[in-house]
């Protein structure tokens, strides 16, 4: 691939933005400018786009590129849009853009892709040595145009590129929206048109669209699969979304902050498609994005009436154009989605929507492209959408179905989604924080590992309050190893039994198939049941007999021959569990066990860095661990000292601040691991706060209601409990104060009679 | 602070005395459990723990620490706390520590507060 200069010379032809503010899709944008390399040899590459992943722009900046590249490679781009109408009038508009698009290269006047030109306008202005072919070209097109034979012009159109002399260069076509070519009227079908012209031209091409769309339509087209490339486009990582957050903010005058920017990051699922459209209403609204109710407000707006609900409404109208078939396909849909519907039936839903075999499978299939909803034979999956459209189905189905108040559905739906944001984040940030199970599990290929690090009972007995680097030391030189199966599939053990999601989130449980020694056999194949047990002290015997019999009751139902349960808890088991569970042969593990294990795997996490915001007062950062409360007790002895408090008083803060320290590195889910402390000085008063990022516990902060799955033991709970009653006890005021991705713990000390340096008393 | 270093102790006839560190914290107060546990399977039937050196504690080093007694009560153990601080001392009493141990203002009166309770002294 040739080298793009970067420099002003680069021209923006197709893309909408500048290279510079194209986020992510580095590689992809690659691949699609190499395919159409000589090497590539005339093979198509089906861009198979995962809904709302965004592929427009990838293909406008291939454009941009080849373009500016100035090669024998003449790039053409051309989208399907809804304004067409039927399979003639879109094939129509592809000549016209294409002889626009293959003028502009041929002069290097980009400005010629925009212009409005007549036929008659572009034979004017083709180069003598295209003149020839362009004019037959046209003629030909005046033939066709007025005969009957759709199809045929259809065809004419669409094979146009082909015409190019060779001696001319190649032409390389990039088409965009595959899936809204099908919904066009007329005999046609130009999905599958395309791909027969495409695939059987010897020319390279990309054909972007839906995935299960673009796969059913080379299938229908009976497409050569081994001419043709597959390259999945899925949603962006968090940081390349946060970075596309913070682009188009900039270029839309949207002021924003980092903790909103990661909440839409995580509300979105990183597609590019909602946080442009979001960013967008932004914008047109004049609105600044710096609180989460900022964004849950202007959600609510974009649900109801908004780019998103006008996105969602389209589709809808799309699948079921009848109004009546429409209000059941949403009361259908949200109830599935309400009751968490994995497996509903499709004869049942054939008949509340009273339609006939032919219209039922148009639905169907419709949903199915788009993923609202997973359609297997007799049976469909209504969960599989995103969150943004679950939110949009909740407010039709109460707006359109049940006639609730519009305002009422407005304020539930900012309040709803208010109360979620938190615990989006907090998931994000453990997910984050911990090794990911299904990357742990899936890293299990036949490797020897100490049979230590699963057996929490012996580690505890021989490594509990060593050293972590006599520990690695110890684990490296142990002799009895265990040799791990290679796992050939991990799913979360939620996609098995959805119950499992009341005590359990879908990251913190898995079933694993795997072999042993690899050798595929029935004898050899064992299916790991792995969980992430919650509980603050060490599991004891009735928590981890529990999901013990979980998971021996999910092996039953689902006939696993041979099963394997490991059971992880961040402080491990009782003893009386580890007798418990050896007597089972589970295994069980701490958080110290998995990390050794994941070392000795060479499995990564990552958690994301951040830069921390440039202070303006006395702020001492330290990393979570390693004893570093100690250097802010430290610090905050020396600060009290000027205050003249007493040695009493000192260490009294001093203990505070280490349990404030502690409370902030047992209960946040801060990806950057650090903590935050503010000292302020008064005349009469310390005032101290600790802050951290991601979210303390409901009940730290006094409310009732908590989303956690601990089960652990109450009396064991109140022991690790203490942190919160002795900061009370120590200091004169203590405040948590609830910031949008966190909690600040404010604690005052006041200087008392007899003090030196006081002003007042408590 | 230094919670890298092994536990120090030593035996008193059947009575062990563990010595805390400068910070009990979480590590420093699985290192203390550690000693005890190996001290009452070495056959000690009381045990002294000497927090002379220790400046600070934290509540999990407390809530450890309770874990001791728990696991002396089992083995029918007596625990005595010797040398704690005032603040310290405050921080148990809020905690209900001292619900369940003994207090000495050193080792030696520890010791003798056990004597009773050792008839029968072994050598290690």
């Amino acid at each position: 691939m040739n080298e793009v200069n970067s420099s002003e010379s680069f021209r923006r032809v197709m893309g909408r933005v500048s290279r510079q503010e194209f986020v992510g899709r580095v590689a992809e944008l690659e691949r699609v400018v190499g395919q159409s390399s000589q090497l590539k040899n005339g093979r198509g590459l089906l861009l198979l786009m995962e809904p709302a992943a965004g592929v427009s722009e990838l293909l406008r900046q291939s454009y941009d590129q080849l373009f500016n590249q100035r090669s024998d490679v003449i790039p053409i781009y051309f989208a399907f849009t809804r304004h067409e109408t039927t399979a003639v009038s879109a094939a129509i508009e592809f000549l016209n853009s294409f002889l626009q698009q293959y003028l502009a290269y041929r002069r290097n006047e980009p400005e010629l892709c925009h212009a409005s030109l007549t036929l008659a306008d572009i034979v004017s202005l083709a180069p003598s040595s295209d003149l020839q072919w362009i004019e037959q070209l046209v003629q030909l097109y005046g033939a066709l145009r007025f005969s009957n034979d759709g199809k045929e012009l259809v065809r004419f159109c669409l094979s146009a590129p082909q015409r190019v002399p060779p001696y001319v260069g190649r032409t390389f076509v990039m088409l965009d929206g595959a899936e809204l070519a099908d919904d066009l009227n007329g005999d046609v079908i130009l999905g599958t048109e395309v791909l027969r012209v495409f695939g059987r031209s010897g020319f390279s091409f990309v054909l972007a669209g839906l995935r299960r769309q673009i796969l059913d339509a080379a299938h229908k087209a009976k497409c050569n699969f081994e001419r043709l490339d597959l390259l999945r486009l899925e949603q962006l990582s968090s940081s390349q979304a946060n970075q596309l957050i913070e682009h188009v903010a900039r270029r839309q005058q949207v002021p924003t902050n980092k903790e909103v920017r990661e909440l839409m990051v995580q509300q979105f699922g990183c597609s590019p498609f909602f946080i442009t459209h979001f960013l967008q209403s932004a914008r047109e609204k004049n609105l600044a994005l710096v609180s989460y109710l900022d964004c849950e407000r202007l959600y609510a707006d974009e649900l109801l009436g908004g780019h998103l609900h006008y996105h969602f409404q389209t589709l809808l109208e799309e699948i079921a154009p009848q109004l009546d078939t429409r209000l059941n396909l949403i009361r259908l849909l949200w109830e599935g989605v309400a009751s968490n519907e994995n497996s509903a039936s499709v004869e049942a839903w054939r008949r509340r929507l009273r339609l006939d075999t032919e219209e039922f499978e148009y639905v169907m299939h419709k949903l199915h492209i788009h993923e609202f909803v997973n359609w297997t034979g007799p049976s469909l999956d209504t969960t599989t959408g995103s969150t943004t459209w679950k939110d949009y189905l909740k407010v039709s189905y109460r707006l359109a179905v049940l006639n609730e108040p519009r305002a009422l559905v407005v304020a539930d739906a900012i309040t709803d989604a208010l109360k979620r944001a938190p615990h989006t984040i907090a998931r994000h940030y453990k997910r984050l924080g911990q090794i990911s199970l299904r990357d742990l599990l899936g890293q299990l290929d036949c490797q020897r590992v100490p049979r230590m690090l699963f057996d929490y009972g012996s580690f505890a007995k021989k490594y509990k309050g060593v050293a972590d680097g006599d520990v690695l030391q110890g684990i490296e030189s142990e002799t009895d190893l265990l040799k791990l199966p290679q796992v050939v599939h991990v799913a979360s053990s939620l996609a098995f039994n959805s119950v499992l999601s009341q005590v359990c989130e879908e990251d913190k449980c898995a079933v694993a198939h795997s072999f042993e020694d690899g050798v595929y056999s029935d004898a050899q194949e064992v299916v790991w049941l792995v969980a992430r047990v919650e509980s603050k002290l060490e599991v004891d015997y009735e928590l981890a007999k529990l999901w013990f019999e979980r998971f021996d009751s999910l092996a039953q139902v689902f006939a696993f021959r041979r099963y394997q349960v490991w059971l992880i808890s961040s402080e491990g088991f009782s003893e009386d569990a580890c007798s418990w569970l050896l007597e089972r042969s589970a295994y069980y593990s701490n958080d110290h066990q998995v990390e050794l294990l994941t070392h000795q795997l060479g499995v990564s996490i990552k958690p994301q860095s951040e830069d921390i915001d440039t202070p303006d007062e006395f702020l001492m950062v330290v990393p979570m661990g390693e004893d570093n409360e100690l250097l802010a007790a430290t610090t905050v002895e020396h600060v009290a000292r000027r205050l003249s408090f007493q040695p009493a008083a000192i260490n009294q803060i001093k203990t505070a601040i280490v349990e404030a320290c502690i409370n902030a590195s047992e209960h946040s889910f801060s990806p950057e691991r650090k903590i935050y402390q503010r000292f302020r000085v008064e005349d009469d008063k310390l005032v101290v706060t600790i802050s951290s990022r991601g979210i303390l516990p409901t009940n730290v902060l006094g409310g009732n209601a908590s989303e956690s799955n601990s089960e652990s033991d109450d009396v064991a709970e109140e022991r690790r409990g203490w942190g919160l009653k002795l900061i009370r006890t120590l200091m004169d005021e203590v405040e948590f104060e609830k910031v949008d991705e966190g909690t600040s713990l404010r604690m005052t000390k006041y200087l008392r009679n007899g003090e030196p340096g006081q002003t007042r008393s408590k | 602070m230094d919670t890298a270093t092994s536990v120090r102790s030593h035996c008193v006839g059947t009575t062990a005395v563990v010595y805390a560190s400068d910070y009990l914290n979480k590590l420093t107060g699985e290192k203390i459990e550690r000693e005890c546990r190996r001290q009452l399977d070495s056959g000690c039937r009381a045990l002294v723990i000497d927090f002379a050196d220790t400046q600070l504690v934290n509540s999990i080093g407390i809530s450890i620490l309770l874990g001791i007694i728990d696991i002396a009560e089992k083995n029918n153990a007596q625990v005595v706390f010797a040398d704690v601080n005032n603040q310290t001392v405050e921080l148990f009493k809020m905690l209900g520590l001292t619900r369940h141990v003994a207090l000495a203002k050193d080792e030696e009166e520890a010791l003798s507060t056990l004597s009773g309770f050792n008839p029968t002294p072994i050598t290690h």
